[in-house]
């Protein structure tokens, strides 16, 4: 029957790809404030990976713990532990600059450098040490093509990347995190503040470069996630105050279709949040 | 919290069920028609059909424009997409409610042996049980019922077969046109339960979100007079 091929069809596994990233019994605190409690979760190689729950819900924060962004933030604390390909990133001796090389950030807003759109590009690699005018330039086009801007700016690479559309400044600020070769990509809101034809060049842009990177995507938008996403993790605050949690995380069809907690049922749905 | 959603949403399945009602009434008279020798009634069966058809049509309609307009999502999805099956499954038992009026159509000039008209007649209160099962399981949400379908369903495949066995021993001389139309009409009203059953196993989707065959796997009524 149709039906039953489609119920197998909802539980193959995703893929056989490795664990890229796995956060072990993670505990965060804000100072006295307990804002995480108990992740656990595997996420896994060149997918992506959408985070959603209501505001507050603390999506934000665990992903800013897994490239040590938090620790820029005086006060904060990290117990358990993260591992990307293996490797504790909290551990001793880990470089938090290399280890943010290899898991880019984009925010909400575009944040281009008040600079060329080739300086931009060109920053992360010349920060690293590349120098050569030649091999510079390779990367700069390399990048701006994975990122699907090439065309657009190809003929204006001295303009300043202010200068451009909030969407084209988005995909400019992707470019710069591809221009180190990262191996993860975190994007925190990534679309909220740009308009709907950038959204949908970002999200088809998503679905290019995850052959190569593994994408983790916090947002509100629960149509995008189930979109863009292969798996899904849901967070919850339950009460104000309280440390936030991992309440289901699963492949992106099943939990839009059949979540098995009532909680994440009820938030997609509209039912709170 | 999107009530205007969820009342559309309520609205929608009370629309399914109704039409359900009116396919459970609709069973009964073709089979009342059937027995009766009414053609009367038999061709009300027949005209009432196009307005089951686009209320059925409407249904599907209606679930895509929530889906396209409100992306509904986990036990709102399932819901909607159970109604669009069930509507089409409502509108294959109209149309099998028709060719058994049709039947009793073509056989109200005559009358056969009394025990063909009983095996009909109780054929039908059965499929009247099943249905009205189905239709409670379906308002209610309620598993326990959706589950017992099959059971339901197992005496109507019965009376199936014993009717081919009656017709067997009727002599040369009965009319074989006339027989073959009360066979049809039979085999007619054992599908309209095997799609109570299917709807049944829409509603465990609906409730639970899992995929299961609820009944056994589905014997056809041309496996059925080949024994």
């Amino acid at each position: 029957m149709t039906d039953h091929a489609l119920a197998d069809h909802f539980r193959e596994p995703v893929d056989d790809h490795g664990v890229k990233i796995a956060v072990r019994d993670l505990d965060f605190y804000y100072g006295d404030f307990h804002a995480l409690t108990g992740i656990d979760i595997d996420i896994r190689e060149r997918g992506v990976t959408a985070f959603i729950g209501p505001s507050g819900c603390g999506k934000s924060t665990f992903l800013r713990c897994l490239n040590r962004m938090n620790d820029l933030i005086p006060g904060t604390r990290v117990d358990g532990t993260i591992t990307l390909d293996g490797e504790d990133i909290y551990g001793e001796g880990v470089d938090p600059v290399d280890l943010r090389r290899r898991v880019g950030m984009i925010f909400q807003q575009p944040n281009p450098f008040p600079m060329t759109i080739y300086d931009n590009v060109a920053f992360g690699p010349r920060l690293h040490g590349v120098k050569k005018k030649g091999e510079l330039d390779e990367i700069v086009q390399k990048s701006l093509e994975r990122a699907n801007l090439w065309k657009e700016v190809k003929d204006i690479m001295d303009r300043n990347g202010l200068s451009l559309s909030g969407g084209q400044q988005q995909r400019l600020c992707i470019a710069r995190v591809l221009a180190v070769e990262p191996d993860v990509m975190l994007m925190d809101e990534p679309c909220s503040a740009i308009d709907p034809t950038s959204v949908q060049k970002i999200e088809d842009l998503m679905a290019e470069l995850k052959d190569r990177i593994t994408i983790i995507i916090v947002t509100h938008n629960m149509q995008q996630a189930a979109r863009v996403s292969d798996e899904t993790a849901f967070f919850l605050q339950e009460r104000m105050g309280e440390a936030a949690e991992l309440v289901e995380f699963g492949r992106t069809a099943e939990i839009f279709t059949s979540p098995q907690d009532r909680r994440t049922e009820d938030y997609i749905t509209g039912r709170f949040g | 919290m999107r009530e205007g959603f969820r009342k559309e949403l309520k609205e929608l399945k009370a629309e399914v069920v109704a039409i359900g009602r009116s396919v459970v009434e609709r069973t009964r008279d073709a089979v009342r028609a059937l027995v009766d020798g009414d053609v009367d009634l038999a061709a009300q069966v027949i005209a009432a059909d196009d307005e089951l058809d686009s209320r059925c049509l409407g249904i599907e309609e209606h679930s895509l424009e929530i889906i396209a307009t409100q992306f509904p999502v986990a036990r709102d999805l399932r819901l909607l997409h159970s109604l669009a099956y069930i509507s089409m499954h409502f509108e294959r038992m109209g149309d099998l409610a028709v060719n058994i009026s049709k039947a009793a159509r073509r056989t109200a000039d005559r009358r056969g042996p009394q025990t063909l008209y009983d095996l009909i007649q109780a054929q039908g209160n059965l499929v009247h049980r099943v249905l009205e099962a189905m239709l409670e399981a379906l308002e209610k949400k309620d598993l326990e019922l959706a589950h017992k379908l099959p059971d339901l369903d197992e005496p109507i495949d019965h009376l199936f077969k014993q009717f081919f066995r009656e017709l067997a021993r009727l002599q040369d001389e009965e009319d074989i046109e006339w027989a073959s139309s009360m066979v049809l009409a039979s085999r007619y009203l054992e599908r309209i339960a095997d799609h109570a059953v299917d709807i049944g196993e829409r509603i465990v989707y609906m409730v639970t979100g899992e995929f299961e065959s609820i009944g056994e796997a589905e014997e056809t009524a041309e496996e059925a007079s080949a024994e």
